[in-house]
């Protein structure tokens, strides 16, 4: 029917960014099971997926009483040893008896939850992506937690360049002509809604997964450039403000690089409307303008001191 | 940073001192969460002036939450959604402040299990990612909120942590602010069993005077000679107490004067009360203004 | 030149998931505990006696279903060197062949039931313990972890604590637990995983027993490798258990260890346990990868195989 989940964007816990064997052991969750490490053009890490069982309500935007059971995938990434997400998603089918089996039954299809009765794609959705009332299933609790347990990992020394907040990106998939839609509703909640004419693969999550990354990263910048006043702050103490930027997020900036070339147009399609890319840049140009003009005025300052002492 | 506000007798001015200190912060340009801990009876939406959530919240209060009825709780963004117009806009420069209020009709914790420090410690965990300072209204007292907040602090060993100790300056509360320190079953007792260090955490802690009548404020200008004398006498006898209970000087972080509107109302002082409308002491704004740089200048915490 | 498709790769972004050989059934002749081993070779005759007709005719029955006749059978048999240790392997082994030749049995693999816990430093009972997903009450939305009782795995909800925890607040009433997949009547089942004396952590027999399924089956794999491959039988069976490799191939022709399903022959003593073990089976999420694997294979030789791990397991009590 229709595939939801959501990921929650963060900094990760820790003074600078962390290497590869040190991602490994933070998102190592699962004895005997691989943390997988891309590290081209990026470095990127992934957890083993893992399932949490749910039996409940489902987001209507109709209100309708949906029941659904079975499990939700979920993991966390790290990337550029830098930023930490907790990411699930949960493939909504139609159950093929109207009452709940036994639970083997829903852990042989790891990652389905199977809806008893009757609902629509487009009614869950919309419930989905409008926000969950209390009683209905939560994938940002699930996601919130898989953060955590990157940000608790006792190897993190918790003492972060600056203090942000977590992002969350809700996003549904469903079947049909190629389509995505990028909603930003409050200063910390975007959804995203893609329609994809082929099966669904978690290459799709990875997708969404990407894009909560660099909207974070946009958000983050921004949240940054507006503390550090440029302009009506002094040039130097802006400038101060401005460098935890240079240092941990510039560099991060790489859309697409974990998403299959078949996903691509999907990005290059949202970097042509609303121009994320576009807008980044001209923020970093920002960011470079002011770190460089201040240089040059401590120089200029060097200099005149280092003229009158001669 | 969290810090934690306690005091040993109800009434001293915790919650009106604790949330001043918060505004001033977050005046100063950080990012402060405010945690309304005082189960029993959560008002810090009253101090803040949201009316909303003046006796805590029906929705995701902080009760709800530590005993597992919602998943996050409900935060309350003071600079929108105040009451008083001239805290409704963020002034320039300031950071964000930010409410988590009780739960309306809740009462005190009658035990703290395990789940509920987990849930704490998660709380606690994540606002760290976001705010610089949270402040935590504990309550007043021996009880199971400090036990479970003791507890919670220890599972977080990366997370700074300090202790203010509100009381008022009399007899009794001096000894009694003692006694929630270092008596039986007191923070440094109960903190050892959890496995605090007590020295370290006995570093961590300061005491904060509320509502002090110095015997050279204004408002004793037209006592008569002998009242000016007994008050002196009273107040060196005080110093003196505090001085032997650890309640002196160098334990102390600051102290804020009486002042007329906080005798009145529970509010915040805005520069506007003392400056605009001038009913309020411009001592008490800057005595909330210091301890809100205190509270987190290093050299005002260095071992006793 | 217009385009050029690059392809690059990078191994360790990949998850590369070994597939296991794989018999039509694997059947469990016996498992030997030291109460048998003390009744002596006579009890052990007993129970082969009682094994080889239900073996047989899984036997054919497995021949029959296969195009050909060409049904790959293989037999176990598992002794415990885990909760008490007894014997050597010198001494016993020879015991048990002798013991299940009379009654024309063949044991292809004999295994010690502590490698179900260890072998070979893969600890298998951890990697399954990391492997359950809880079965959710209704009313599980996720939005707070799973209700854990440390050790402790539950088919339902138990019952709620007693005590209030708000001051002057209502006290919670006593309920009964209840099964989450009830029919009616609910049959609550709490089972022990394992528990911890001076920092040592002792795995239950059910826990075990589920692990040692899982293996027979060929569903656990750690960093993607199988964690544990038969080692042909030596010249000579060792004087103690550790030096006895963790599965012990006897027959070099026998058919692969690891099967599509699995046969138990045991006492109706052992009905709780196997209860537990399904309890405990039936909360364990095989990788997903895993599974996919192996329906590809049985569906590629015609075998229609249950869709639940649990339900491949089979049993006789007799
Ligand atoms: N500096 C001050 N000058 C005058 N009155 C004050 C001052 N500080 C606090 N008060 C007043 O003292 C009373 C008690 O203060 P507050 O409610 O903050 O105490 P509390 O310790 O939080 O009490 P409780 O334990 O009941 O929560 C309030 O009416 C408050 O306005
Ligand atoms: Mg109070």
């Amino acid at each position: 029917m229709l595939v939801m989940g959501e990921v929650h964007t963060a900094l990760l816990q820790n003074s600078g960014e962390i290497q590869e064997p040190v991602c490994r052991q933070v998102l190592g969750l699962m004895a005997g099971e691989t943390v997988r490490v891309s590290r081209r053009p990026i470095a990127h890490a992934l957890s083993p997926d893992l399932l949490t069982g749910v039996d409940c309500r489902l987001p209507s935007a109709s209100q309708a009483r949906v029941r659904a059971v079975g499990t939700v995938v979920s993991r966390c990434a790290i990337t550029g040893g830098r930023v930490a997400q907790g990411s699930s998603y949960v493939r909504v089918e139609r159950a093929a008896v109207d009452r709940r089996l036994s639970w083997s039954h829903y852990l042989s299809r790891p990652g389905v939850a199977e809806v008893l009765g009757k609902a629509k794609a487009g009614d869950l959705a919309a419930g989905f992506l409008d926000g969950a009332p209390p009683d209905c299933l939560d994938l940002g609790a699930i996601s919130g937690r898989f953060l955590d347990l990157a940000q608790s990992s006792p190897l993190l020394d918790r003492r972060a360049p600056f203090r942000i907040p977590r992002t969350r990106l809700r996003w549904v998939t469903e079947v049909g002509e190629p389509s995505i839609r990028f909603t930003l509703h409050s200063d910390q909640v975007r959804t995203v809604r893609i329609a994809h004419p082929e099966p669904f693969t978690p290459a799709l999550a990875a997708l969404c997964e990407d894009l909560a990354l660099h909207d974070w990263l946009l958000t983050t910048l921004l949240v940054l450039v507006e503390r550090a006043g440029i302009g009506s702050a002094p040039g130097a103490q802006a400038a101060a403000k401005l460098a935890p930027a240079v240092d941990h997020l510039l560099h991060l900036w790489m859309p697409g690089a974990h998403v299959g070339e078949s996903l691509a147009p999907y990005w290059e399609s949202l970097d042509r409307r609303p121009g994320f890319t576009r807008q980044w840049r001209t923020l970093e140009d920002r960011v470079r303008d002011q770190v460089a003009l201040n240089t040059l005025t401590l120089l200029s300052i060097t200099a005149q001191t280092g003229r009158r002492c001669q | 940073m969290l810090i934690f506000a306690i005091s040993d007798k109800g009434g001293t001015g915790r919650s009106v001192t604790s949330t001043n200190i918060g505004y001033r912060h977050a005046l100063q340009g950080n990012d402060v969460c405010y945690l309304d801990f005082d189960f029993g009876s959560p008002t810090a939406g009253a101090i803040f002036s949201v009316s909303s959530v003046a006796r805590g919240t029906r929705n995701g209060g902080l009760h709800e939450y530590l005993r597992g009825g919602c998943a996050e709780p409900h935060r309350v963004d003071v600079w929108t959604e105040s009451d008083r117009e001239g805290l409704r806009t963020k002034p320039p420069g300031a950071g964000r402040l930010v409410l988590l209020p009780g739960s309306e009709g809740g009462g005190e914790l009658s035990a703290v299990d395990d789940e509920m420090v987990r849930r704490c410690v998660q709380l606690f965990g994540r606002l760290e990612e976001e705010f610089d300072l949270c402040m935590v209204d504990v309550s007043a007292g021996r009880s199971f909120t400090a036990e479970m907040v003791l507890q919670a602090s220890v599972r977080l060993p990366s997370i700074p942590f300090r202790w203010l100790v509100f009381h008022r300056w009399t007899r009794q509360h001096i000894i009694a602010a003692d006694g929630l320190v270092t008596g039986a079953d007191g923070l440094l007792d109960a903190g050892a069993r959890f496995g605090h260090d007590p020295e370290e955490l006995r570093d961590r802690i300061r005491f904060v005077r509320t509502a002090v009548l110095e015997p050279d404020a204004a408002e004793l200008v037209g006592l008569r000679d002998e009242q000016r004398a007994w008050l002196s006498a009273c107040d060196a006898e005080l110093r003196e107490l505090a001085g032997r209970h650890g309640v002196g000087r160098t334990a102390m972080l600051g102290k804020v004067p009486l002042d007329p509107v906080l005798q009145w109302r529970e509010q915040l002082i805005s520069d506007e009360d003392v400056l605009a409308s001038k009913i309020a002491n411009a001592e008490t704004a800057a005595a909330f203004d210091e301890l809100a740089k205190k509270i987190v200048d290093d050299s005002a915490w260095e071992g006793l | 030149m217009t385009s050029v498709n690059a392809a690059f790769g990078e191994l360790a972004a990949e998850r590369r998931i070994a597939s296991a050989p794989l018999s039509h059934v694997s059947i469990e002749l016996g498992h030997l505990y030291m109460e048998d081993f003390e009744a002596g070779p006579e009890r052990l005759r007993e129970q082969f006696g009682r094994v080889a007709p239900w073996a047989a005719a899984v036997r054919s029955g497995w021949q029959r279903r296969i195009p050909g006749g060409r049904a790959r059978v293989s037999t176990c048999f598992l002794i415990d060197d885990y909760f008490s240790r007894f014997s050597t392997p010198a001494e016993l082994v020879p015991m048990v062949l002798e013991a299940a030749a009379e009654h024309d049995l063949s044991i292809d693999y004999l295994a010690r039931e502590s490698s179900c816990a260890e072998a070979d430093g893969v600890e298998l009972a951890r990697l399954v313990e990391g492997r359950l997903v809880d079965d959710p009450p209704p009313g599980t939305t996720g939005s707070r972890p799973p209700v854990k009782e440390t050790g402790w795995l539950c088919n339902g909800s138990r019952s709620p604590r007693p005590g209030s925890v708000q001051a002057m607040g209502p006290a919670q009433r006593w309920a009964p637990p209840v099964q989450n997949a009830k029919r009616g009547h609910s049959i609550f089942v709490d089972v022990e995983l394992w528990d911890e004396n001076g920092g040592r952590r002792t795995w239950s027999c059910p826990f075990l027993a589920a692990v040692w399924q899982l293996l027979r089956l060929g569903m656990l794999r750690t960093e993607g490798e199988l964690p544990l491959r038969p080692v042909p039988a030596g010249a000579s069976w060792p004087a103690r258990w550790d030096d006895l490799p963790p599965i012990v191939q006897l027959n070099d022709q026998a058919a692969p260890f690891s099967a599509y399903t699995t046969l138990s022959v045991l006492s109706p003593r052992f009905l709780p346990v196997e209860l537990a073990v399904r309890t405990v089976l039936s909360q364990v999420a095989v990788d997903a990868e895993v599974l996919e694997q192996v329906r590809r294979r049985s569906d590629g030789e015609g075998v229609a195989l249950e869709d639940e791990i649990v339900d491949r397991v089979t049993y006789v009590f007799g």
